[in-house]
């Protein structure tokens, strides 16, 4: 479903991404670890389209088309959806107002049923009860004031109504409480399916025990240093990255 | 200064004029009253940064001063399409003035009030009163000899206005008294003509009393002959009354848009003011407020869109006259083509206005190269005691923001107007009134098309 290779991407001038090779097919979930600012929210971005950051060599592919060329919002309507480590506030803007004019967006762009304020309202609560959202929320403002919980409870509502193929969903799991974090993650997992792919950022082994990885990657200053299973995933929480990144330089 | 003189002497000519044909049956006060203003106008001339004053340093009205514009005849006016301008609610009082003459075929009182019509339009000062400041000229009615002009004093604008001041609207709500319809306050400009008009509006707020006033400035065409719309509105609100006030305004490309609005906010009484700027080619609006007993307290709220070459400056003032007031105020504008927005705001804190509650905000958003904004919030506190904040911010649309949209699926026009829309929001959901909201809400989305 995504195949990235040798991806370099930069931000601001200075180079984040120094060659990356990934590949997650459909069914699978694929975990991405490594220390803060290795690179892994750029990664993220850099498939979503965000135009902050360029892509300067190397290639990726989403369902055998080329994603570097295509607008955030074409990856959108095609089915990839990112997860936001930090969701933007927007006051004014409500909630469901936004995700319903995502949602239509999205069916104009594959000739699908649009749906109108009070169709949609029907959709977004029956969502919201998957997910183990209080609907309220969806009245205010886009994030405007949700504690850190609520705004990635929010992220995975979303993801819930528009039903991507391609999920990256960056540090999902921080700031949930013991509960929220179960409860997000079997959401995650009751929205996966054989026609889809995860790819899950986190630094936290717990997370990898409720939504079970096919493989975990670690990203080091840019650069995919060792993957493997659970067992890598153990081995990080126990030991660190500083022994990965010494047998690096050996 | 030859040219200078010109100027000005365009106005005291039309001014001589208007004396001899114009409003012959004014009492003696209202001709002594005019008398002065036109001195008083003669006297300072029209505002010049050049001048040194300091108040019209981001606005040039040279090109408004250098126009001659002449005074309507008001022999009629041609049928009015009203639609466009009707509120979406089924009683209303409304009073129309056309190139600044009275329209009765547009005016109307609600259901409830006709039978009383005859006895209350400017004639009693018992009942409540919608109607024209002419006719409570003629009738000799107290209230208008006490409150006109107590508070538009000073300034050239003001007082060319008092100078050529003869119909307009009087607005008495009496103690008391809830008034459930809106009260609207419409002048259309027809735009054929580079005409001037003096909107003059007079709002007394009686005791425990509510209303809400709605006034409007409109053209009939957008692309009008330049003309030239010199309002000045005064408001007492009496202690205790809740007076809502909305301006609508929407003048031709062409128009100069200069308007005043005066209000003396009495104990525990809340003046609320949206002032919604979707119009006009250079525009300047004066807001100052008096808080002038306890528990008076002001909500300002205000929105001006720029486009094109539009200039649009608002300056507030907020007077903390006495201790426990407080004033909130928000104004947002969005800029783009080579529009250029003014906010300064400047809110007193006198000496012993202890307790006084001061929050101030200006927001602009800047959607092109060549749009321009100055903002200046002036905070002036003499008292100790105090709880103020103030806050001004001029920025484009955040890209972390359009890109959240855009990961949504939504495209960046798409995504641009939904932010556009959530940042205009705040300002909106300021008027309280449902049919009114739906009114306005529908004219700022037209415009931001
Ligand atoms: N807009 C930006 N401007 C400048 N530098 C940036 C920008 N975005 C990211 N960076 C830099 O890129 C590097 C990688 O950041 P990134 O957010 O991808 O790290 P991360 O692995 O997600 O870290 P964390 O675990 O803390 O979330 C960091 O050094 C960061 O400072
Ligand atoms: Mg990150």
């Amino acid at each position: 479903m995504l195949e990235i290779t040798d991806l370099h991407a930069e931000v601001a001038g200075v180079e984040i991404l120094k060659g990356i090779n990934l590949r997650v097919d459909a069914g699978e979930v694929h975990a991405i670890m490594g220390p803060n600012g290795s690179g892994k929210s750029t990664l993220a971005n850099v498939i979503a389209g965000n135009p902050s950051y360029r892509v300067t060599a190397g290639t990726m592919e989403f369902e055998g088309e080329d994603l570097a060329t295509m607008a955030p919002e074409e990856r959108a309507r095609r089915g990839v959806f990112l997860s936001f480590q930090h969701p933007v506030e927007i006051p004014g803007l409500r909630m469901d107002h936004f995700i319903r004019a995502g949602y239509n967006a999205v069916m104009k762009s594959r000739d699908e049923d649009q749906l109108d304020p009070l169709k949609f309202d029907r959709l977004i609560r029956a969502k919201a009860k998957v997910v183990e959202m209080d609907a309220t929320l969806t009245k205010r403002a886009v994030n405007e004031g949700f504690s850190g919980g609520e705004k990635k409870r929010n992220e995975i509502l979303q993801m819930a109504v528009l039903e991507p193929k391609l999920r990256i969903l960056d540090e999902i799991d921080s700031g949930l409480d013991v509960d929220a974090l179960r409860s997000v993650s079997a959401s995650v997992n009751e929205l996966m399916g054989p026609d889809k792919a995860t790819l899950l950022v986190t630094h936290y082994e717990r997370l990898l025990t409720y939504i079970v990885p096919n493989q975990i990657h670690i990203l080091m200053d840019g650069r995919i240093v060792a993957s493997g299973g659970k067992e890598l995933a153990r081995e990080i929480e126990a030991k660190g990255y500083d022994w990965l990144a010494e047998q690096q330089s050996a | 200064m030859a040219q200078r003189d010109s100027q000005e002497s365009h106005y005291l000519s039309t001014f001589a004029a208007f004396e001899q044909n114009g409003p012959s049956a004014s009492p003696d006060w209202l001709k002594a009253l005019r008398k002065q203003a036109i001195a008083n106008f003669e006297r300072d001339g029209f505002p010049t940064a050049r001048r040194g004053n300091e108040l019209w340093k981001y606005t040039d009205v040279r090109s408004l001063a250098s126009h001659a514009f002449t005074l309507s005849k008001g022999n009629g006016h041609e049928a009015i399409d009203f639609a466009p301008y009707d509120l979406p609610c089924p009683r209303v009082h409304q009073l129309v003035f056309v190139d600044g003459h009275y329209a009765a075929d547009l005016s109307t009182e609600p259901p409830s009030q006709a039978e009383h019509q005859a006895e209350t339009i400017g004639h009693r000062s018992e009942g409540l009163i919608v109607g024209r400041l002419s006719e409570a000229i003629q009738e000799r009615l107290p209230l208008v000899e006490q409150y006109l002009s107590q508070q538009a004093g000073a300034g050239a604008f003001a007082a060319l206005n008092t100078a050529f001041v003869e119909d307009g609207a009087l607005v008495y709500i009496p103690d008391g008294v809830a008034v459930h319809e809106p009260i609207y306050l419409l002048f259309i400009t027809t735009g054929h003509a580079s005409v001037v008009t003096h909107p003059r509006v007079l709002i007394i707020a009686g005791a425990d009393s509510k209303a809400t006033v709605i006034q409007g400035y409109e053209s009939l065409t957008a692309d009008a002959e330049p003309y030239f719309t010199n309002a000045v509105t005064e408001i007492v609100t009496r202690p205790g009354a809740v007076l809502r006030h909305y301006k609508l305004q929407r003048e031709a490309r062409n128009a100069y848009h200069v308007a005043a609005t005066h209000a003396t906010v009495g104990r525990d009484s809340m003046f609320a003011s949206v002032s919604l700027d979707l119009g006009g080619g250079l525009v300047r609006n004066d807001i100052s407020i008096t808080l002038a007993e306890v528990g008076a307290s002001v909500k300002l709220d205000g929105l001006y869109l720029g486009d094109g070459k539009r200039h649009i400056d608002n300056h507030t003032f907020v007077d903390h006259a006495v201790p426990g007031t407080s004033s909130d105020e928000v104004y947002k504008g969005i800029l783009t083509d080579a529009s250029h927005g003014v906010f300064v705001g400047r809110v007193l804190v006198r000496h012993d206005a202890q307790h006084t509650v001061a929050h101030q905000v200006n927001k602009n958003l800047v959607l092109s190269d060549d749009a321009e904004v100055d903002s200046q919030p002036m905070l002036e506190i003499f008292a100790d005691d105090v709880q103020c904040t103030h806050g001004a911010a001029i920025g484009r649309l955040d890209p972390n923001a359009v890109f959240y949209l855009n990961s949504r699926g939504l495209d960046t026009r798409e995504a641009q107007e939904l932010l556009v829309h959530g940042f205009v929001s705040e300002i909106l959901s300021a008027i309280v009134d449902d049919a009114v909201r739906q009114y306005t809400d529908d004219a700022v989305l037209t415009k931001l098309g």
